[in-house]
């Protein structure tokens, strides 16, 4: 008996170590490596944030949230791959995904939102998630069910990469020329959207809308074109989403269960805002890169597939309303 | 005319809170029951047995345990693959582990293990609310899934888990080797046990307790209910059902398995059952599984029969659009889902055929 | 009124110094004042005066930044409402705060919950001690629904019920929890003169026969005037008046407080 509680006890030791001590180690032999892992994490976040940013738009006008914006990353990244690959030239190709978003965000605002206005905010979430299978059997039909390359030359999307830090650090750092494009695409497109909705007056009238639909009716809002609209501009965004996670690997479903990692980023960022869902990703991004990489010894592969959650799990513990969302009164 | 309650009158409050309190409900569930535990053992083929009924009885239970969760407390979980897992693993783990425990035992306690698993992934609950719950149970099910992929103790380093044969009274009900009505009257057993358990639940002071929280969580806390204790009790309850419906998934249908046959897609389609059998309705979570269950074999054997052949990719693809069609039809049309069109259609049949 | 037959009894509760704030907003004052046992007390005063505040603050749902609550004799530490159930503190609200999707006899058998004491297991067994406690409970609120009168909707869901018998029910459900201190807010709110006369019906009779100690928020100056023992005013998250009805009635800050005027104005002209 002695010796199997010794046996357990040594385990542990080992166990715990391996979590928090032996990664500081590692990070002191190979400093580059940090690096590396600390810009894939970036990277990673970088994507997460471009589906996270489809989710804000949705949520913050229609009170909706969207379960299936993983599935509309993977609709348009799939019609501008399949468009080029018909021989459309590639502006055409992405005008073309635009018009599919937006015939869908009129779709969606006539088959799903309106028949549902004023339900509680669960009834039209389990609503996304039957859109969201919808959307992937339907697609699948139209697409195929296999994943599709990217055609990144025809899109012009620099692909290389570039070493940097090499003086310093010992050995250099590769950074992809494919992350700092979808960095700076992502940096743009945030810039956009915050302009949009606060110096716009279609973007003021969003965020009443957001606040409340009722109000916004009563005073003149035409609730059902801010539904198209936003609809259509988290298809737009989703279009960019969709090209560079397939750039990344391929354009394919599978996309649409990664896409949930978006769920997480916008716990810890919260549902309203957007640079909260730039640094949500941010940080869940890096965090599982760094979990993944570090602690593969003690807990094998594949610890990034829940480590996100997780983190926002702990995180909503301590503050149910995310890092960045107002806090909650309750009232009776 | 035929559905009339009139005349009968109760002069107890004992009579009053009966499951069935009308002769006409009586009547039926007692024909019911003699179709599943003889009509159907007995003429039905094996393929119907194991395909269809098999399914829609550890689905059903699978259901039921979500629904105490989502339809009763409100507490929306995406998480009910992971428990149904932690069902499947530990009882597969116990049977190998422990080769004399008679395998009812073994179920019993597989649903112990997910209802401590389920009381952990439902601390969260205390603070959070909502589609930020469903994302937390989320956390759950991929967690859980990893856990069961890459620790090897749980699979013993194999790439799949087995449904272990063992026999009841000298009869094989596990494994490859036993028959479909053996296998069909162990799922049928658990499952009209813990139906009526689920059914006396919710009629007493727990599901009332349960629903308050649903209704209005702050009301419930001002009239004595402790939110975080009842809330846990609803995901230990439920998680002990979706425990014992992964185990007899695998004990009972699949035979052998890998881990990830209970993923996320698994968890949405017990989550579809209850919303189109009706939220919160016993009877609902059944109906749910049964159209959830039939539906896919509908699609690849129907087009078939009609002469027009579909490759079951396709099949496969149609029944993710019908599915997801279905959901939202249901949510828009009737949120209460079957289990409600079935009580307005009672309704009509007291008055058919003279409605006025 | 009846109210040679109730002897008003010890303090209940006593709130000392009560000051509460959201944020910097200050929603009660250094309020002050006390309930006693069997007594029927109103808490009036202007829209945002801080009534509904006060009565969070009873039963735990607020918990102020200063001040010392007793209750029969013993300081409150800081609890949650359902300590505050537990103590025998039952109230409504003045948004109907009933479970919209049960009906009207599971609704006012929460009002049991306290008293129940068979655990989940027994529960779900339906059966044995637990049926019989079920059935010993049905009676008593099968009691509370002949007296307020609700028999017909016994089995309807309250969702579906009208303004008026929701609010019934809603006091129906307290009533079942048998409590000591009864907190009431604006019982009678959005009814009609009929309707409002059976609710003070049920008030005074609740107080009469179980002798139930009351506190209760109300507009209507006459049904206050009628059918409480003091009346406690407050304006702007202070205590302006405390005292029997008719004394308050002529109390200068109440009814400058009601009027919005100050007494130099009125003098002017």
């Amino acid at each position: 008996m002695e010796a199997v509680g010794l046996d357990v006890l040594t385990w542990m030791v080992d166990f715990l170590s391996g979590l928090f001590v032996d990664p500081f180690f590692a990070v002191a032999r190979r400093p580059d490596k940090l690096v590396q892992i600390l810009i894939q994490g970036v990277s990673a976040g970088v994507m997460y944030s471009l589906i996270a940013l489809g989710f804000v738009l949705i949520f913050k006008a229609s009170g909706v949230f969207n379960f299936a914006q993983g599935i509309m990353v993977v609709f348009a990244g799939l019609s501008v791959v399949v468009l080029i690959e018909a021989g459309v030239p590639a502006i055409l190709a992405i005008a073309g995904a635009v018009v599919v978003m937006i015939v869908m965000a009129f779709a969606i605002e006539r088959l799903v939102l309106r028949p549902l206005v004023n339900q509680d905010g669960i009834i039209l979430f389990m609503a996304t998630i039957g859109l969201a299978f919808f959307l992937e059997g339907f697609g699948q039909i139209i697409f195929g069910a296999d994943p599709k390359p990217v055609p990144v030359d025809a899109l012009m999307i620099p692909d290389g990469k570039i070493k940097v830090l090499g003086g310093l650090l010992g050995k250099p750092v590769r950074i992809y020329e494919l992350d700092l494009t979808a960095a700076g695409f992502g940096a743009l497109m945030v810039a956009a959207i915050i302009v949009f909705l606060n110096r716009t007056k279609i973007g003021r009238a969003l965020r009443a809308v957001a606040d409340d639909n009722q109000a916004a009716l009563s005073v003149g809002i035409p609730l059902r074109t801010i539904w198209v609209l936003v609809w259509s501009l988290a298809g737009i965004v989703a279009i960019f989403a969709g090209v560079m996670w397939g750039a990344q690997s391929q354009a394919g479903f599978s996309l649409a269960v990664l896409a949930l990692k978006a769920l997480p980023v916008l716990i810890l960022g919260g549902f309203t805002s957007v640079p909260g869902a730039i640094i949500g990703g941010t940080i869940i991004g890096v965090g599982e890169k760094l979990g993944e990489f570090y602690w593969r010894g003690v807990m094998g592969d594949g610890v990034e597939q829940w480590l996100g959650y997780v983190i926002a799990l702990i995180v909503l513990l301590v503050r149910p309303q995310g890092l960045f969302g107002e806090k909650i009164i309750e009232r009776i | 005319m035929i559905y009339r309650e009139a005349g009968q009158f109760k002069t107890s409050y004992a009579a009053d809170q009966a499951i069935f309190p009308i002769l006409q409900d009586r009547i039926a569930v007692a024909i019911m029951m003699v179709v599943a535990l003889v009509v159907i053992p007995m003429f039905g083929s094996d393929y119907f047995l194991e395909i269809i009924m098999i399914n829609v009885l550890f689905f059903s239970l699978a259901a039921i345990g979500l629904n105490l969760l989502t339809g009763y407390t409100g507490q929306i979980s995406l998480g009910t693959g992971g428990f149904m897992a932690v069902g499947a693993v530990s009882s597969y783990k116990m049977a190998i582990l422990f080769p004399d425990l008679n395998i009812i035992l073994i179920f019993l306690l597989s649903g112990l293990f997910a209802a401590a698993v389920g009381i952990l992934f439902g601390l969260p609950s205390l603070r959070i609310k909502g589609f930020y719950l469903a994302v937390a149970t989320l956390a759950a099910q991929f967690f859980l899934d990893w856990l069961f992929l890459r620790v090897d103790w749980f699979t013993n380093a194999s790439t799949a888990i087995e449904g272990v044969p063992r026999s009841l009274f000298g009869v094989t009900i596990t494994g490859p080797a036993a028959t479909p009505v053996a296998k069909y009257y162990v799922a049928l057993g658990f499952v009209l046990v813990f139906a009526l358990i689920a059914k006396n639940l919710v009629r007493s002071q727990v599901g009332r307790a349960w629903m308050a929280i649903r209704d209005m969580d702050i009301a419930a806390e001002i009239i004595g209910i402790r939110p975080l204790r009842t809330k846990l009790l609803a995901f230990a309850i439920s998680s002990f059902y979706c425990g014992i419906a992964g185990s007899l998934m695998l004990f009972l249908f699949y035979d052998s398995a890998e881990p990830d046959l209970f993923d996320i897609n698994l968890s949405f389609k017990v989550l579809f059952m209850i919303i189109i059998g009706g939220l919160g309705s016993i009877l609902g979570s059944f109906l749910g599984a049964a159209f959830i269950v039939t539906i896919p074999v509908i699609l690849t054997n129907a087009p078939d029969l009609l002469g027009l052949p579909i490759s079951s990719e396709l099949a496969k693809h149609l029944e993710f659009m019908i599915f997801g069609a279905l959901i939202i039809f249901f949510l828009i049309v009737e949120p209460h889902g079957l289990a409600r069109l079935w009580q307005i259609a009672k309704e009509k049949l007291r008055q058919w055929p003279f409605p006025y | 009124m009846t109210t040679s037959t109730r002897r008003i009894g010890d303090t209940l509760l006593k709130l000392e110094d009560i000051s509460l704030s959201f944020g910097g907003v200050k929603a009660l004052t250094n309020i002050s004042f006390e309930i006693k046992e069997h007594e029927i007390l109103a808490i009036i005063g202007p829209n945002g005066a801080g009534k509904s505040s006060m009565l969070n603050v009873i039963n735990g749902f607020y918990h102020p930044q200063e001040g010392r609550i007793t209750f029969r004799g013993q300081v409150r530490r800081q609890m949650r409402p359902y300590d505050a159930a537990r103590q025998g503190i039952a109230r409504t609200f003045q948004n109907i705060a009933l479970f919209k999707g049960m009906s009207t006899l599971d609704n006012i058998m929460t009002g049991r919950l306290l008293k129940m004491k068979r655990n989940f297991l027994w529960q779900a067994l339906y059966w044995g001690p637990a049926l019989k406690e079920e059935l010993e409970h049905r009676k008593v609120v099968e009691r509370v629904i002949d007296f307020l009168e609700i028999q017909a909707i016994r089995k309807t869901p309250v969702g579906r019920l009208p303004y008026g018998l929701q609010k019934r029910v809603e006091l129906g459900r307290a009533l079942a929890a048998e409590p000591d201190l009864l907190l009431l807010d604006e019982p009678m709110a959005g009814m009609n003169v009929e309707e409002k006369e059976d609710m003070c019906r049920f008030i005074l009779d609740v107080n009469d026969e179980f002798g139930t100690t009351i506190a209760l928020i109300e507009h209507d100056m006459s049904v206050v005037m009628d059918i409480s023992d003091r009346v406690v005013v407050l304006d702007y998250g202070r205590k302006i008046a405390d005292g029997p009805p008719e004394e308050v009635r002529r109390n200068k800050d109440v009814i400058d407080a009601y009027l919005g005027v100050s007494h130099e104005e009125m003098a002017a002209e």
